[in-house]
């Protein structure tokens, strides 16, 4: 290997790359737009249904409603039950009749008001009237003789930890950086046979492993870098460092061999945009699998940015360790090595 | 400026449009990404509950369940299956409904229903599957309620369903994927390729190729703006005044097209652009999909301009009077381009010279 050469090699990259004022300008700005729509993005979940009732001397009722996932408000009036309902405080007002005991006890029908703003869904509404009703079933002594046996899977049950969606979209949204890194690298290589300077280069003492370790460098650097950095500014970081940074340092390896593989396949860089964008496509599903549980199912665990996302996810936003985790970057490893060596041998075979 | 030399220069353009790959993926992407995010937006980020059912004889509160708007409901042909679904995360709660269990609940008989519950399930979706469950079982069961409810609407907003919230980004990506990159990448191509050159030394002048890439752009922007509105029913009471709107924003796109290529050294750069970029353009958009961000920051992008209108005419019922102000804007934001379009062909010229 001829240190010098490669040296030669990743600077010359360098600093056309950072010469060029579009990519000095639009690398740091693409890095600041995701931050910034991270930390725009919620950054909790609200997981309960607010609801107002007015129940004049029902107490009891408003202590019977009040359970996980309800949050009731208790109205003075009607008016101020009215007032919370438009200015959206609660999904619903409930206006509990005084002689609500005295007409069930009855026999009577009695009719209970239900206030919901214009812009309430369907759902939402036919969900706060079956909670009345079973609510006035209880009361009118009808208890149901139907009981829940209830498991949660896969446990553990995260109620009221709820994992915000911006932390979930962390992993894909370092992937993404990462893995829009294949153009560039598909592009570097692409670019010096398009202009010839690879035939000028290899006549150089600079050798194809040269090129090979100089350019895997670069991309490296590039992919790893943004990813890096991004997950350092959203705290992404904070749980397991060293896990989360080899997992990008394979995913850069990964994406490397990937775009050395489409160099060539691309006689220009028309064709490192077709197979890049279905590269990116595909590295990309597995993402969506975080964002939109149960979407994805066991398939998609032969993408290899799967173990990159799925080691990502469980370490930052389930504090997953090393024994957790250690067969995803064993796999990971396999296909960097194979991608990696697939994309070199193909390249190769072009430049002879 | 020569018509003649335009219109063949734009023959030119759409005889080569059909072998490009941009032509393609800007014909292509906008309606795939259409039916993808339909797909994914108007089901996953529905904000109901899902059930799954596992129904070991033929109850009737399946039908029930499925009929019910509080719930998604998915039936799952085994208990394994259901179980599967419940661990990673396809439902949020799961039922095990036992034989015979329409006929246990109708004697009043009880019954207990094994539940699985998703461990990343929010709060309030189990307690509304479960309120709703119960809630048709009783009727299942043939029980008259104890109580009349009555619904009380107050105010005048409508809620807007995710199909509706989308159609910005839909109409967005239609007319700027293909109105920009056409020229765009048309543009850097023929620098790259050294062909410019070759035609700026005939009579034929750099305006007259910036005007043929613009129209190709302008008309595959206005058509997959059109096609995007049709295949999504979109047009509204006043289609006339969605053309309008949706011409003018194509003139942007194109316009925006023809400076990036104008300053844009290869198709990296060009694509650099665009990856952080696209945010700028697509911005209202993600502002109107999420309601709880206040909605004036989409004032500050300029496609802000071309999307309140068609919102307003395609989904509100709303007609000139309601968008006067937004037209008025967008066409000044067009004229500033072919200000900004121009200074970007001078500077290009300077450069080839």
């Amino acid at each position: 290997m001829n240190l010098a050469g490669i040296r030669a090699l990743v600077a010359k990259d360098f600093t056309l790359f950072f010469r060029n004022r579009f990519f000095a300008l639009i690398t740091p700005l693409a890095l600041i737009v995701y931050i910034g729509l991270y930390f725009v993005m919620p950054r909790s979940v609200d997981e309960t249904m607010d609801i107002g009732v007015y129940a004049p001397g029902w107490s009891a009722v408003v202590d019977d409603i009040q359970q996980q996932g309800l949050r009731i408000h208790v109205a003075e009036s009607v008016d101020e039950l009215k007032d919370g309902v438009t200015d959206h405080d609660y999904v619903a007002g409930i206006v509990l009749p005084a002689d609500l005991a005295e007409k069930l006890a009855s026999g009577e029908k009695p009719r209970i008001d239900l206030y919901v703003a214009s812009d309430v869904t369907e759902e939402a509404k036919e969900a706060v009237a079956s909670l009345m009703r079973e609510m006035i079933y209880a009361l009118s002594g009808q208890p149901l003789a139907v009981e829940f046996s209830t498991e949660v899977l896969p446990g553990p049950d995260t109620v009221g930890e709820q994992i915000p969606p911006r932390d979930r979209m962390r992993p894909l949204f370092a992937v993404f950086l990462i893995v829009f890194e294949t153009f560039g690298m598909a592009t570097l290589i692409t670019e010096e046979i398009e202009h010839r300077t690879i035939q000028a280069l290899l006549v150089t003492p600079v050798s194809v492993k040269d090129l090979f370790a100089a350019k895997g460098f670069t991309g490296i650097t590039l992919a790893f870098g943004q990813g890096a950095l991004f997950m350092a500014f959203v705290g992404g970081l904070n749980d397991q460092p060293a896990i989360i940074i080899l997992a990008l340092l394979l995913a850069a390896l990964l994406v490397t061999g990937i775009g050395f593989f489409i160099a060539s396949l691309a006689k220009d860089m028309m064709s490192v945009l077709a197979w890049g964008l279905l590269a990116l496509v595909i590295l990309v599903i597995p993402a969506m699998g975080i964002m939109f549980p149960g979407v994805i199912t066991g398939w998609a665990m032969v993408i290899p940015s799967y173990y990159v996302v799925d080691t990502v996810d469980r370490v930052a936003n389930y504090g997953s360790d090393w024994p957790d985790i250690w067969q995803n970057l064993l796999i990971l490893v396999a296909f960097s090595v194979a991608f990696l060596l697939v994309g070199m041998v193909a390249l190769r075979r072009r430049f002879q | 400026m020569s018509v003649r030399r335009v219109a063949t220069l734009l023959r030119r353009e759409l005889l080569q449009g059909p072998k490009s790959f941009i032509l393609l993926w800007s014909v292509v992407l906008p309606v795939v990404m259409s039916l993808v995010l339909s797909l994914v937006f108007g089901t996953l980020f529905n904000d109901k509950p899902k059930l799954g059912i596992a129904d070991e004889d033929s109850s009737g509160l399946v039908t029930l369940v499925q009929d019910s708007p509080s719930v998604i409901t998915r039936e799952y042909g085994s208990v394994s299956d259901l179980e599967q679904a419940v661990k990673t995360g396809a439902v949020d709660f799961g039922i095990v409904l036992p034989e015979d269990f329409d006929s246990l609940v109708t004697e009043g008989q009880p019954v207990e229903i094994t539940a699985y519950v998703w461990g990343e399930s929010l709060a309030k979706h189990r307690v509304i599957a479960q309120v709703t469950l119960l809630d048709l079982v009783r009727k299942l069961s043939g029980r008259e309620a104890p109580v009349d409810i009555t619904v009380n609407t107050l105010g005048d907003e409508a809620s807007i369903p995710w199909s509706d919230r989308l159609l910005p980004l839909m109409v967005l990506m239609a007319v700027f994927i293909g109105g920009m990159f056409l020229p765009a990448t048309s543009l850097v191509t023929e620098k790259q390729k050294r062909t410019l050159e070759a035609l700026t030394v005939t009579p034929t002048t750099l305006r007259e190729v910036f005007l043929a890439k613009g129209i190709l752009g302008f008309v595959i922007s206005l058509a997959m703006g059109l096609i995007i509105l049709a295949l999504n029913q979109a047009f509204g009471g006043q289609p006339d005044l969605l053309v309008l709107m949706l011409a003018l924003g194509a003139v942007m796109a194109a316009e925006l097209g023809l400076i990036l290529g104008a300053f844009a050294k290869d198709m990296s750069s060009l694509f650099a652009v665009w990856k952080s970029g696209g945010i700028l353009l697509f911005g209202p958009a993600i502002i109107y999909l999420f309601p709880e961000i206040p909605q004036w920051i989409g004032q500050i992008f300029p496609t802000y301009y071309l999307v309140e209108p068609v919102v307003r005419i395609s989904q509100q019922g709303g007609g000139w009077s309601d968008i006067a102000t937004h037209l008025f804007v967008l066409v000044g934001l067009d004229v500033l381009l072919v200000a900004a379009v121009v200074l970007a062909g001078k500077k290009m010229r300077r450069v080839m010279a």
